[in-house]
This record gives C-alpha cells, sequence and structure tokens, in this order.
C-alpha cells in the first residue's frame, strides 16, 4: 500500500472524532497529448490527489475533499466533515461504514503502460499524422495514460487498496467528406498496435468514400461493438433496483422475467483478464461474479446497501461490462437479411423517456448499407429513437467479442428493425 | 502572492515565448436531498495550480498542488519540457497567439449575502420543507433538491506582466417532482440553472410556492396524454427551454475551435465554417445572438478569461447573418481575427484551458409583445415550458429536443397538457423558422453549469438568455 495512503489514513484514525467514518482516497498521474488538424493542441501532465472523508455521529452525516495531504489540510478535512453532521439532520438512509472484508484478486495494472514515456507518446502522435498526411488527411484525437492508485479505510475496519494503469489512443481522420474514427482503451500499453488501428482506420475511410442519400426507416443493423457500448451505458444507468422498486425505470416488476431477447445477456467479471474491475465498489463492497442478464432473463439489478437491507437482498454493484458474443461474421450477418446498415459508432445519446427506456441519438464516423450480402457504400449520418432492451429481442445475430475500453468487453450486434427516425446532412 | 513571479521569471528563462499560471482555489458545497434523505451533504476544495508554457507554436501544461518554490520550479520545467516536445512535432504547423496587452485588476462576483455565510441548517431546513410540500401530494413519489453553491478563487500571471485576482462564485437550485400513475411516470422541474449571485437569489425565489406548482405539473404530466404523430407544426418555446436549445445550435457551432475542427475527435466541429462569416442566414431578421461574458449575473462573467483577456461583448448573430465566433488569444489569428473574444476557460487548475461558449442569449423582440398575446396569436402548436431530452450531430446541424411541460394550443388557447413531446429540426431552418420574440420584459436568464467539452473532459458554465418565442413549421410529435 502506498506510505502516504497509510500515513493520511493513521491521522484520520487519530483525530477523528465522529462515531464512524469512512476514507477514500485516489492519487492520479496523467499524462495526456492532444491533437488535431495533424499538429498537438494541447499537451497536459500533472498529478492528481482526492482525499474524501465522510464521517457520522449517529445518523447524522457530513463530508469533505480536499487534494493535499499536509496535517494542516487533513485537519481541515475532518473539521470540516464533522461540522456537517453536527450540524446536519439525521439521515434516514443512513448505514454504518463496512467492516473488513475479504477482497477478490485483481490485477489491474500493467508494468508496460506504467513506463511509457511522453516521448513515446509524442512518437505515436507523430506517426500517426504522418499517415494521415501520406493519405491526404487530417488526424484529430488523444493520446493518453494514466496511473492511478486508490484507497478504502473505514472506522469499522476496511482496509483496500489498489493500483491500475489506462493507455488511450484516439483518431478521428477526415479526408475529403469522410469522417471516421477507431479508438484503443486498456490496461496495457502491450496490447495496442498503432499499425493495426492505421490499417483500420484506413479501410474504415475507404469503405465510407462513396456516400449516398438514405432516408430513415426501420431496418436490420449490425452495430459494431463500440456502438452497442455507448448504447449499453444508457441501458445500464436505467437498471437499478430502487428506482425499478418505486416505479420509474421499465425494469419494474420485471425480475426474474425474460425481459431481454434470448440471445443477450451481460455479466461483470473477476475472471476475464482484459477487463478491468475494482475490488470493491463506492461503499466498500466487495466485487463478485454477477449475472445481471442471462438468455434474456433479468437477473439481478445493482443496488445499494440501503435498499440491500430493506428488501433483505444483497448490495451489488456493476464493475464492468461483458456479454457473450456467438463469432458470427460481419459477412455472415449480412447474408441473413435482404438488406441494413452497418454502424462504427453512436453520438449524443440522451434519455428520451425515462419509464420506457427510450433513448435518441446519431450515429457517427461512418455509417454502411449492405445489400444482397455485399456494403454498397456509405450513407448519410440518422438519428434514432429506440428503446435498447426491446432492441435485444430483435437481437438475430452476434458476433465476436472485442474489447471496447479497459471495463467493456462486447460483440457487435445484428438487430432487426432499428428505429431511425430522422437523417442529417453528411 | 510570490509563486507567480517565481513562476513566470522561470519560465522566461526557460525560452517561454509566453506563459502564464493560474492558482485556483475551487470551493463547492453540495447538499442533495431526496425524500428526506440527505444523500450528499458535503464541501470540496481543489486547490493548484497550472502552468501554461508556449515556445515553438506549442503548448505545454503542467499542473501541480504543492506549493513550495521547488515545486513550483518542477512545474515550470515540466510545462518547458512538454513544449518542446509537442513543438518537434508541431513543425511546420505552430500555433500562434492573438496579442494581448497586459492588466492588473481584480474581479468579484457582487452578492448580498454570501451563501457560504448562511447556515448549513437554514439551507437543510429549506430543502426538507420543498421535499415535504412534493410528497404532500398524493401520486408523488418522488422529491429531490439538488443545491449547490460554487467558488472559484484565482491568481492569473502571465510573462506579459498580467497579475488578476479573480474571485467568482454562483449558486444552483435544482428541484423536481416524479410522479407515478397507471403504469407511467413524469417528472416536472423547476431548474433556472446556475446564477452568479447570493444567497439573495434563493430567497427571492419563493421556492415553496415554487414546489406546490412543480408538483402539481407532475401530476398534471403523468395524467396527460402523448401528442400524437409528428407533423408540421408551431412552436412556442419558453425562455427556460431556449436556454438549451441556443446553447446546442448557436453556442457550440460558433466556439471558433471546432469551427478549426480542433474538437473533431470528440465534442465534434462545426458546420458554421468561415466563409459563411457575415453572409450565412443563421436566423431570420429578428434573431440577434449576444455574446456577453459582463453579463450581469452571468457565469462566464468573470473579469478575464484564462488567456488573461478582458470580458467583451459582441454580436455573434446580427439580423439573422452569422456575424463573429467566440475565440480564444490560440484561434483567433487562425480566421484572420486581430484579436481573442475572451472564451479560453478551464474548470479546474489542472485543466489546460480551451474554448468555450461565452454568456450567450438572444435579444428579446423590438416590439411590445407578451407571451400570453403569442398564445393567443397562435391558431394550432405546441407550447414547452422547461429542458427535457436533447441530442444533436457532431456538426451541430441536426438536432431533436424535448421539454418538461407542454401544452397544446388550439384557436389562441392553451387546450390540454401534453407528455412524450419532441420535435426535430435542424440549421439554419429551425432559427429561420422563428417569426415572433417578446419584448424584454419576458427575458429570462437560464445558467447552465455543467457544459461538458473537451479531452480530458472538463465542464463549463455560461448564462444564456431569452424571452418567449414562436417558431413556425417544425416537426412535432409524440416518441415512439
Amino acid at each position: 500500500m502506498n506510505p502516504l495512503f497509510e500515513k493520511i489514513a493513521q491521522f484520520v484514525k487519530n483525530n477523528c472524532q465522529a462515531d464512524d467514518y469512512t476514507l477514500n482516497i485516489s492519487l492520479g498521474d496523467s499524462h495526456e497529448t492532444r491533437f488535431a488538424q495533424n499538429g498537438i493542441t494541447q499537451h497536459i501532465a500533472g498529478p492528481n490527489l482526492s482525499i474524501n472523508l465522510e464521517v457520522a455521529f449517529g445518523q447524522k452525516t457530513g463530508s469533505c475533499r480536499v487534494n493535499q495531504a499536509d496535517e494542516e489540510t487533513l485537519k481541515y478535512l475532518i473539521q470540516t466533515a464533522q461540522d456537517i453532521a453536527r450540524y446536519n439532520r439525521p439521515d434516514p438512509e443512513y448505514m454504518p461504514s463496512v467492516g473488513a472484508q475479504e477482497l477478490p484478486k485483481v490485477d489491474n495494472s500493467d508494468p508496460e503502460t506504467r513506463e511509457l514515456e511522453p516521448e513515446k507518446m509524442v512518437e505515436i502522435v507523430s506517426e500517426s499524422i504522418a499517415r494521415a498526411k501520406a493519405w491526404d488527411a487530417t488526424v484529430s484525437g488523444m493520446t493518453e495514460k494514466h496511473l492511478w492508485e486508490v484507497g478504502l479505510f473505514t472506522k469499522n475496519g476496511f482496509a483496500g487498496s489498489d493500483t491500475s494503469t489506462n493507455f488511450g489512443h484516439s483518431m478521428t481522420l477526415k479526408k475529403g467528406s469522410v469522417e471516421t474514427k477507431v479508438s484503443y482503451s486498456a490496461k496495457d500499453f502491450g496490447g495496442f498496435s498503432l499499425e493495426e488501428e492505421l490499417d483500420r482506420l484506413g479501410s474504415q475511410a475507404d469503405s465510407l468514400a462513396d456516400l449516398h442519400d438514405f432516408d430513415p426507416e426501420k431496418i436490420p443493423v449490425i452495430l459494431r461493438p463500440s456502438a452497442w457500448e455507448e448504447l449499453l451505458w444508457f441501458m445500464a444507468w436505467m437498471m437499478n433496483r430502487r428506482q425499478s422498486d418505486e416505479g420509474f425505470t421499465p425494469y419494474t416488476g420485471k425480475l426474474g422475467e425474460a425481459f431481454f431477447g434470448p440471445k443477450f445477456s451481460l455479466r461483470s467479471t473477476l475472471k476475464e483478464a482484459r477487463l478491468s474491475a475494482l475490488p470493491w465498489d463506492m461503499e466498500g463492497i466487495a466485487s463478485k461474479e454477477i449475472t445481471w442478464v442471462e438468455n434474456g432473463v433479468l437477473k439481478n439489478l445493482p443496488t445499494n446497501r440501503h435498499w440491500a437491507k430493506e428488501k433483505n437482498i444483497e448490495p451489488l454493484s456493476v464493475y464492468n461490462f461483458f456479454i457473450p458474443g456467438d463469432d458470427v461474421s460481419e459477412e455472415e450477418m449480412m447474408a441473413m437479411v435482404p438488406r441494413g446498415l452497418i454502424i462504427n459508432r453512436f453520438w449524443y445519446i440522451r434519455t428520451v423517456d425515462a419509464k420506457a427506456g427510450e433513448f435518441t441519438g446519431m450515429t457517427r464516423d461512418g455509417v454502411l448499407y449492405f445489400e444482397d450480402g455485399k456494403v454498397r457504400h456509405a450513407v448519410n449520418n440518422l438519428r434514432f429513437n429506440e428503446i435498447p432492451h426491446d432492441a435485444t429481442r430483435r437481437i438475430l445475430a452476434l458476433g465476436k467479442q472485442e474489447l471496447t475500453s479497459s471495463i467493456g468487453l462486447m460483440p457487435s450486434l445484428m438487430i432487426d428493425g432499428f428505429n431511425f427516425v430522422d437523417k442529417t446532412s453528411f | 502572492m510570490k509563486y507567480l513571479d517565481l513562476a513566470m521569471n522561470a519560465a522566461e528563462s526557460l525560452g517561454a515565448e509566453y506563459a502564464d499560471i493560474r492558482v485556483q482555489k475551487t470551493t463547492d458545497e453540495v447538499i442533495f436531498l431526496q425524500n428526506l434523505s440527505l444523500k450528499n451533504t458535503s464541501n470540496s476544495v481543489l486547490y493548484g495550480y497550472g502552468i501554461r508554457f508556449f515556445k515553438d507554436g506549442a503548448w505545454g501544461f503542467a499542473h501541480s498542488n504543492v506549493f513550495s518554490d521547488e515545486a513550483v520550479l518542477e512545474t515550470v520545467k515540466r510545462a518547458a519540457e512538454i513544449a518542446e516536445l509537442s513543438a518537434k512535432m508541431n513543425r511546420p504547423k505552430q500555433l500562434r497567439l492573438a496579442p494581448e496587452r497586459s492588466y492588473i485588476a481584480k474581479y468579484e462576483t457582487p452578492v448580498l449575502k454570501d451563501p457560504a455565510c448562511i447556515p448549513l441548517k437554514e439551507k437543510i431546513e429549506l430543502m426538507l420543507e420543498v421535499n415535504r410540500t412534493m410528497l404532500s401530494f398524493e401520486g408523488i413519489r418522488r422529491a429531490m433538491f439538488y443545491l449547490v453553491m460554487h467558488r472559484d478563487e484565482k491568481l492569473f500571471g502571465s510573462t506579459l506582466g498580467s497579475r488578476l485576482e479573480l474571485n467568482t462564485q454562483w449558486i444552483t437550485p435544482v428541484m423536481t417532482a416524479t410522479a407515478v400513475h397507471d403504469g407511467d411516470s413524469q417528472s416536472r422541474s423547476f431548474n433556472d440553472g446556475g446564477r452568479a449571485a447570493g444567497w439573495e437569489w434563493i430567497e427571492s425565489l419563493n421556492l415553496i410556492e415554487k414546489s406546490k406548482q412543480v408538483a402539481e405539473e407532475a401530476l398534471i404530466k403523468v395524467k396527460a396524454e402523448p401528442l400524437g404523430p409528428e407533423q408540421r407544426r408551431t412552436l412556442i418555446l419558453d425562455p427556460n427551454h431556449l436556454g438549451l436549445t441556443m446553447h446546442e445550435s448557436v453556442g457550440h457551432p460558433t466556439e471558433l475551435d471546432r469551427v478549426l475542427g480542433w474538437e473533431a475527435d470528440y465534442a465534434g466541429i462545426s458546420f458554421a465554417t468561415p466563409e459563411k462569416l457575415k453572409n450565412y442566414r443563421y436566423g431570420s431578421e429578428i434573431v440577434n445572438f449576444m455574446g456577453d461574458n459582463t453579463l450581469c449575473e452571468g457565469l462566464a462573467t468573470a473579469g478575464f478569461d484564462d488567456d488573461g483577456v478582458p470580458g467583451q461583448k459582441w454580436f455573434i448573430i446580427k439580423d439573422g447573418i452569422l456575424n463573429e465566433y467566440g475565440s480564444t488569444r490560440d484561434t483567433a489569428l487562425e480566421i484572420g481575427l486581430e484579436s481573442s473574444r475572451g472564451c479560453n476557460r478551464a474548470t479546474y487548475y489542472y485543466d489546460q484551458p480551451i474554448n468555450r461558449i461565452p454568456n450567450l442569449y438572444l435579444l428579446p423582440g423590438k416590439e411590445e409583445l407578451t407571451p400570453a398575446e403569442l398564445i393567443a396569436d397562435t391558431e394550432d402548436g405546441v407550447y414547452i415550458q422547461g429542458q427535457g431530452s436533447f441530442s444533436i450531430d457532431q456538426h451541430r446541424v441536426n438536432f431533436q429536443f424535448g421539454g418538461d411541460f407542454f401544452w397544446e394550443i388550439k384557436n389562441g388557447k392553451l387546450h390540454r397538457p401534453l407528455k412524450k413531446v419532441l420535435y426535430k429540426s435542424n440549421n439554419p431552418e429551425f432559427w429561420n423558422s422563428c417569426d415572433a420574440i417578446c419584448d424584454e420584459r419576458f427575458w429570462r436568464p437560464f445558467g447552465v453549469i455543467n457544459c461538458g467539452k473537451g479531452q480530458p473532459s472538463q465542464t463549463a458554465r455560461m448564462t444564456h438568455g431569452a424571452s418567449t418565442a414562436r417558431f413556425r413549421n417544425i416537426r412535432v410529435g409524440g416518441s415512439q
């Protein structure tokens, strides 16, 4: 454990007079090289420290966050949190801090990412720009490296820490009217191949060169993993046990039912080495294998400790997304329907109707039209209004899993009758 | 503060063509109450400094939370090293900074009652009363109140010789009632966004009375009928709603960094490209948008931006024509502007400032016109109050908006309440369809406190404003 964390935890333990406390510490170091139109526009480096203390006197709580670890600031941290709690009103939903727990062993840190030097990151940017210039195009994006250490300590005896790394490189290519993007984001730099990313970028750009006008309609789509992940985030945000029990989400009364399509399953897992997984959640509950949806049946919903106690169930949190795939290739998918669209990504998804679970959003970075089993041409971007859980009932096929981020592993999905309602001019 | 001189002297000795240091302490007091349960009562203080180093056409930005001579000098050195790395890459395409003079100045948000001096108990009692009032309505299942009091204390020094002390603050109360009825759930909120004002603003709002109205309207909304299929209709939009519409469809497209493609990888670019300046009909002749970082109680009003450029007021759209952008020192020269409009802002000390929307508002109509007269003058349409769903493409052309409360208008009267209303439009159709704007008596501000942009992501604040306005022939209909 980081000695700074131990020092802060000891100081709080020695000086906090509250009946209970939870101390969260995170220490990060980031390097971010941002480029646009074939030049570097921003270049950022520095550490970030966050120390958050939540205290309680009886059911009265207060919290304070600071970003410095000197004694004077830590005294301020404790005093402020205690003052707020003393003057606060009792919280009827207050839960005491968690005690010591057996935490799962996770490996969220990659030595190669840790050792990555800024010079190498700029070299990656430089090679990306050189390739774009060779294509007579411009590229914009960001190369980033993050190192994090987090720690959680409670008065009731919880003490845990974890380290993690993340490397990311994104590139948006613009060549004439064609815009398309690829991105890599994972805990390990070792899994990154600039050549592969550039090949994919070039291939996507080539496929989009012939743009045709296309009117919105309900049509089969192949959602590439990055597109589906965008939608999943919003769908998952609604998956909350309490909100559902109280009638605010589409999942009200649906636990145990085949509410999703039979081809759809969703898990959070500690067993997949490519995925990062925090060993505990925000409340200090140890992470474990969780099945949220199994073959279409809604098995569990995220639940905080208070609601878990109310309902006499286990508290559960989402810590990563694992959706099993089926290895059907895009070619095989295209052969399954007369015509359809391939979507690279979505953009600007927002809730339309929380109770219905309906969202709107736009396609971005390339839409391809296929017919008779072959890609025919690119089409303009489209707006959808769609209900994702309902869309899973229309899944025709699942592709091979791909890493979409350090916490997302999922396949492409072929969905029938995806509801496009508008188009844009490009 | 001695560190300003120390850092700037060190930057000059390392060969900076320009450098600045921004020492920033950000304090947030947050209280979140839901169904009488205090979910969050917290105080947050983030304190540190960011140093920008410009050399050979490239930036380096390093930040630290450690205040010592050694740490400051180390941070300057790191910024210089990063700038050098960037500069090697940027040849021959170098960034350039628009000229600016130095300033010695101080700015402070004018407030009558500093929220930090209001006892916590008083704030919580008010919030509890609002919660209780909402929950006293049968059918209201969730009552929420979110209160944020935010303060930024900045010291800015640059190698131009500027030394600025900028102390700003804002406050935002958001309260929401959610009703459940017959298998549906609908919410209604009071949300005027943030305002650069003190506790006196909260006191002036009469939140207890407003909470009754919010609860009543949530119940009306959940029992309302959806609008039928989409068709071309007349829309009347209230100032609160227009705050979001203009933010997305005028504010972002006229940020010069987007126009230049600097946000291509994430936030997107803009259809409003430089060849359209002074000739592109963005809106009808009655549509005038001001950029105004001098606006009283405006969230982007801070005296100076994070380039050390003073707040200004200018036409972004004049008589319906695209007039100018919001710009920064590193974007202005790219399209031949002589100077920046002062739109470079960072969120926290560890953020490198980026081109942001200024306070941006629609000027009121010149003829006397009330919202009631506007409705009376409308035979068939939909009146939308407040904000709901919003989505726009990455060029800022095609968009879809919802709202918070809806009325169908028939024969000049509010005919029946509606729910699940959406409208779809695009630039330039939407602003060209504007045929009436109420007069200045009905102009209201809306302060955005969470405008997301940039990589790494930052959230900026700015104030919008409008009087109720009418738009003809827009596609309006129900959701799925």
